[in-house]
């Protein structure tokens, strides 16, 4: 997959408030003789208005984290915070209102609702709400990605890289303090996949938004402003500034002396 | 592969046994009819058994030729009975009286109601009767009652019972003996009974005459039973009618055949709707299951397995699913039928102890039933799943919708034939009655299938208009589009209450608007604002002592009041209902009647009026004469056509003049017409006259409105037990929306997932699937609502020129089918709305 990513400045602003961090988060699946550990002690702090990348071999437990950080799984140890409030220990009623208002989501298969046009997917949130979206914002955003002539169709009359363009929309749409993208680009052809992940990129120079995003492509990754490599569980490496070429040499020279786990969910 | 198929059930154990939930409630209602039918046959044999036990010879009048109230005018002579008992070989001989009168309980009302209150002489042999308390009749003013009427009128021993029959004045009575029946019971068949001496039953009941109903005769040691049939018959020549007990029984139960075949008949009809019902129910999960197995079954194309084998594997789970719900829904109907057996033995017999038939059929029927009907439903979804071609294992399922236009064309095309055949044979165009029947009965079943081909069509906008009701809320938005989202789904699901609706509906509105059609016309037609009668379903036509009449008359603002009696009287050898009334023109004019030759407004003794169409019956034209005979003349009398009157439900039939009351079966007016003065006080009129009536139980004033329900009485019956009806399709309906909810929800998993996980809260999800399912419930109510008005609106349309000329809508008992379609949608959206907000968000949106 050659593509030509760009110069990487130095992007990461030192002395940023957290938007997510986790601290000595421990998460297992199953017990005794077939219990996998999908986390081991990870402790980490996602910049508010920042895009960070997680990166792992599969079973590394990027996605646990990942669910773990938003909020959709629980942890046996360790606390997590979402702009500063910690949501470990929270009831689901509460949880779901926090997802609601703090959160969004980017899934790598789209997740549109079939009975809904474009423009209502992107409203969903604020729908289940039961609040009116800010116009203007919403407005904003259909058209940096360029959907204002798609916002009546139907997702089965979009393409795949349409509808993933409208699930960015969807989770941009409430100003959450955190976008989680689990493989936003896994489903989708090359072109498509830089469209989203320009997005993802231009939401977080342009209008502040924090991005967390799970990928195992080293290119995708080289979008972010940090890269959080995991392993077996653990965080093995943090690379500020990545380009394809670095992630790639980091994974490598991981891989090389980190077994790999078994499949952690 | 037969492995396969039972390891697939196995797997799916919670559709399926909902699936045979149907099946089960088809079979059992089936199983259950015919074990009813066949035990209550065998339990009233029993009874009937019983009665003249120990006689061998029965001989009882003969019948005459025109039957009705006419037969009980007849009785043995006491000649006869001399003679009887003077042939050779005739040992013991009784005679027994008996016949319906009224008798008045303690709360000043007649007793009983469908149950009648017979007169006995004490001392027949009739059956058994064994004194609980007291002692037997000795005086013409003595009594003994039966221990049922002891509770029906909460009179007894002691105390004073007021009797009459139709011939004679109220009598007092004092109770002097309690019995029961053999086997510790006390009625034999639900009825009271009062015994009284042979010569008081006699005046009860044969004003008098020293006759009886039936001698009973036992044969003398070792009389051949057929040569004293021979010498009675010889005996009693033509006056009566000699007979064997076994003849006589076989007579009774092939009569109470009739009545438990109808109960039968009911059930057997409840059966054959749920079955009905259950093959969309059955068709639906098959499909359903089918759907689901996709990629299973393309795999298995894919490395050889033939069409053939496909379908068969579907058609074995089908066949198995079958035996086994049909096997336990047999058993549930013969257990039900059971206990249905004992609760009407005790109730509607009061038969202490009850005999259970088991016939054969019962169960060979049920198990055909269920498995055929299981089988059948399943083809389809059989066939279309052998179609799936194997690529489809190796690609993601895309389940496009397949486009409902052929449907929707053979819809239209099956309900327009339906309706078309149903116009021609309900205006009875196709010459013979028989015809006409079938073309309409066949339309009606077209129109059905018709409309349930279209439901996939019609779900589109009918469910998006009904989930406007739910736009307030974003939850029931989306539940509304769900509902709309697979039409075929939808429609197959709405189906099952559809049909129920649609049958109550249509015939609510058909017995709504006869009653409508019925108070209309005594709106327009009867002057008189109150009517003075008694309820239809008495066992003794009410009647009331003529002498009230003056009272009424002399009531402030009563223009006229005005009785009549009725009688069924043998006119030239035919049945004819004869009125007679002292005020021949005052009942004309209260009924709105109109001479169509020959005015008059008095009957000379000699003289007749009737309606057009009974002289047409009888060819009779003014200036012709008639012969009539009375229910209680001995004599025919002649008479001269002097009137012919236009044909009016209300005036139709024969009038004479009131000199021939005495010779009538009821010899009581049964009615009277009151006329309130214009500008009356119509309620002081209604409280005058009811004071009047108070000694008068059998009959009340009643207006109009109260006149047409007291009229229309049995239609209401009707109206209820067909509810009961809309009650089966329900559950069948409750589980066939139970399952598509959960399929649905099995396929919108990651839908599902993704709400919750962006912020849906459980109650949110609840409130959604519950939308959807109220939505289907109630899409397919309205549509049964509307087809059935439609059939409704057609069947009194049909009956226009039969005076049900007015359409009524049973507003309240649609209301009702609505609230009872919300229900279902609730009751059936519980299980999946629990599923679905408890849908693990994590494992809905994990891929790979």
């Amino acid at each position: 997959m050659p593509l030509a990513t760009p110069p990487a400045p130095q992007r990461l602003r030192t002395g940023a408030r957290a938007a997510v961090t986790a601290s000595g988060l421990w998460r297992a699946y199953g017990s005794g003789e077939a219990q996998v550990v999908a986390l081991r002690d990870v402790s980490v702090a996602f910049a508010s208005g920042a895009f960070t990348a997680i990166m792992g071999p599969s079973g590394s437990g990027k996605s646990t984290l990942m669910h773990c950080l938003a909020g959709l799984d629980t942890t046996d140890r360790g606390t997590v915070e979402i702009g500063g409030v910690s949501i470990t220990g929270m009831g689901d009623k509460v949880l779901t209102k926090l997802r609601r208002d703090k959160i969004g989501f980017i899934f790598q298969q789209f997740n549109l609702l079939p009975t809904l046009t474009a423009e209502e997917n992107i409203l969903l949130p604020a729908s289940i709400a039961g609040a009116k979206a800010d116009p203007a914002w919403i407005h904003q955003i259909i058209a940096t990605l360029d959907l204002q002539d798609r916002l009546s169709h139907k997702p089965t009359e979009l393409s795949g890289g349409q509808q993933q363009r409208v699930a960015c929309a969807r989770a941009l749409a409430t100003r959450p303090e955190v976008v989680f993208a689990d493989e936003p680009t896994g489903n989708l052809d090359t072109r498509s996949g830089t469209e989203v992940l320009r997005f993802l990129r231009k939401s977080v120079d342009d209008f502040g938004q924090t991005i967390v995003m799970v990928t195992h492509d080293p290119t995708a990754a080289a979008h972010a402003d940090r890269v959080v490599f995991l392993a077996d569980g653990q965080i093995v490496d943090d690379l500020q500034a990545p380009t394809a070429d670095t992630v790639i040499d980091t994974m490598r020279g991981f891989e090389n002396h980190a077994p790999i786990a078994g499949e952690a969910r | 592969m037969l492995r396969a198929t039972l390891k697939g059930m196995a797997a799916r154990k919670a559709r399926l046994a909902l699936t045979s939930l149907a099946v089960v409630l088809g079979s059992a209602f089936i199983a259950a009819a015919l074990v009813l039918t066949a035990s209550i046959q065998s339990t009233v044999d029993d009874l009937n058994g019983a009665s003249y036990a120990d006689a061998e010879v029965l001989v009882r009048p003969v019948e005459p030729e025109t039957r009705g109230e006419r037969l009980v005018r007849e009785g043995v002579s006491a000649e006869t009975l001399a003679a009887v008992e003077a042939t050779e070989g005739v040992g013991d001989v009784s005679a027994t009286v008996y016949w319906m009168i009224n008798a008045i309980g303690d709360d000043g009302k007649v007793v009983g109601g469908f149950a009648p209150t017979l007169a006995v002489n004490w001392g027949d042999r009739s059956t058994d009767r064994d004194l609980r308390e007291g002692r037997a009749p000795e005086t013409d003013r003595e009594v003994a009652v039966s221990a049922e009427f002891v509770t029906d009128a909460g009179l007894g021993l002691g105390d004073t019972v007021t009797a009459y029959s139709a011939t004679t004045d109220k009598t007092e009575y004092a109770i002097v003996g309690v019995y029961g029946y053999p086997g510790d019971r006390d009625s034999l068949g639900g009825e009271t009974e009062l015994a009284f001496t042979t010569a008081e039953a006699q005046r009860l009941v044969f004003d008098g005459e020293n006759v009886y109903s039936m001698i009973a005769v036992d044969a003398a040691e070792g009389a051949d039973t057929d040569e004293l049939l021979a010498a009675i018959q010889a005996t009693v020549g033509a006056e009566a009618e000699a007979l064997t007990r076994e003849a006589y029984t076989a007579e009774m139960s092939a009569e109470t055949a009739e009545a438990t075949s109808m109960i039968g008949k009911f059930l057997l009809g409840f059966g054959l709707v749920a079955v009905f019902v259950s093959i969309f129910l059955i068709a639906n999960t098959f499909t359903i299951v089918i759907a689901g197995r996709l990629k299973e079954i393309a795999m298995m194309r894919a490395i050889g397995a033939g069409r053939g084998q496909i379908v068969r594997s579907v058609l074995a789970e089908a066949l198995l699913l079958g035996a086994i719900a049909s096997v336990i829904g047999a058993a549930v109907g013969v257990a039900g039928g059971a206990v249905l057996t004992t609760v009407v033995a005790d109730s509607l017999l009061t038969a202490g102890s009850s005999s259970l038939a088991i016939p054969p059929t019962a169960v060979i029927a049920a198990l055909a039933v269920g498995i055929g009907v299981t089988v059948l439903s399943a083809l389809v979804p059989a066939v279309r799943a052998s179609k799936i071609p194997p690529v489809q294992a190796m690609r993601d399922a895309v389940k496009a919708d397949k486009p409902i236009t052929g449907l929707t064309a053979t819809g239209v095309v099956v309900t327009l034939a339906g309706a078309a055949a149903m116009a021609l044979g309900l205006t009875e165009r196709l010459g013979s009655d028989d015809a006409d029947l079938m073309a309409a009965a066949g339309g009606a079943g077209l129109v059905f299938i018709g409309v349930t081909l279209l439901t996939a069509w019609l779900s589109k906008p009918l469910v998006g208009a009904l989930g406007l009701l739910w736009s307030w809320s974003f939850a029931g938005k989306l539940g509304r589009r769900n509902a709309g989202r697979n039409p075929r789904r939808t429609a197959v699901t709405a189906a099952a209450l559809m049909i129920g609706v649609t049958l109550v509906t249509a015939t609510a509105t058909l017995l709504t608007s006869v009653k409508e059609s019925l108070r209309d016309y005594y709106e327009d037609n009867v002057e008189a604002e109150l009517f003075v009668s008694g309820p239809l379903t008495a066992s003794v036509t009410p009647s009331f002592d003529p002498a009230v009449m003056d009272e009424i008359r002399a009531v402030d603002d009563v223009d006229a009041a005005v009785e009549l009696y009725y009688d069924l009287a043998d006119i030239d050898g035919t049945e004819q209902y004869v009125n007679t009334t002292t005020d021949f023109e005052g009942i004309i004019g209260l009924f709105g009647g109109e001479f169509a030759e020959g005015e008059t407004t008095t009957l000379a003794d000699d003289e007749i009026a009737v309606n057009r169409s009974a002289a047409d019956q009888l060819g009779v034209g003014v200036g012709d004469t008639v012969t009539a005979t009375f229910s209680r003349g001995e004599e025919p009398h002649e008479f001269t056509v002097t009137a012919i009157l236009v044909d009016n439900e209300n005036t139709d039939g024969w009038y004479v003049a009131p000199a021939y009351t005495e010779e009538f079966y009821t010899t009581k007016p049964t009615m009277a017409l009151v006329d309130v003065a214009d500008g009356g006080d119509v309620a002081a009129v209604t409280a005058a006259v009811d004071g009047i009536l108070a000694d008068e139980p059998e009959v009340s004033v009643l207006n109009h409105e109260e006149f047409t329900e007291q009229a229309t009485v049995f239609l209401d019956y009707a109206i209820i037990a067909i509810q009961l009806l809309l009650g089966l399709a329900m559950v069948v309906a409750v589980i066939g929306v139970v399952n598509t909810l959960i399929l649905s929800i099995l396929e919108r998993t990651r839908e599902l997932g993704m709400l919750r996980a962006i912020g849906m809260t459980r109650g949110q999800t609840t409130r959604m699937v519950t939308v959807e399912s109220v939505t289907i419930a109630l899409f397919g109510a309205v549509l049964g609502i509307g087809v059935g008005l439609a059939l409704g609106w057609g069947l009194q349309n049909a009956l226009a020129e039969r005076s049900i000329d007015v359409f009524a809508v049973p507003t309240p008992l649609i209301l009702g089918y609505l609230v009872a379609a919300v229900l279902v949608g609730l009751l059936a959206a519980i299980a999946p709305a629990v599923r679905a907000s408890r849908v693990d968000i994590l494992s809905a949106i994990a891929y790979e």
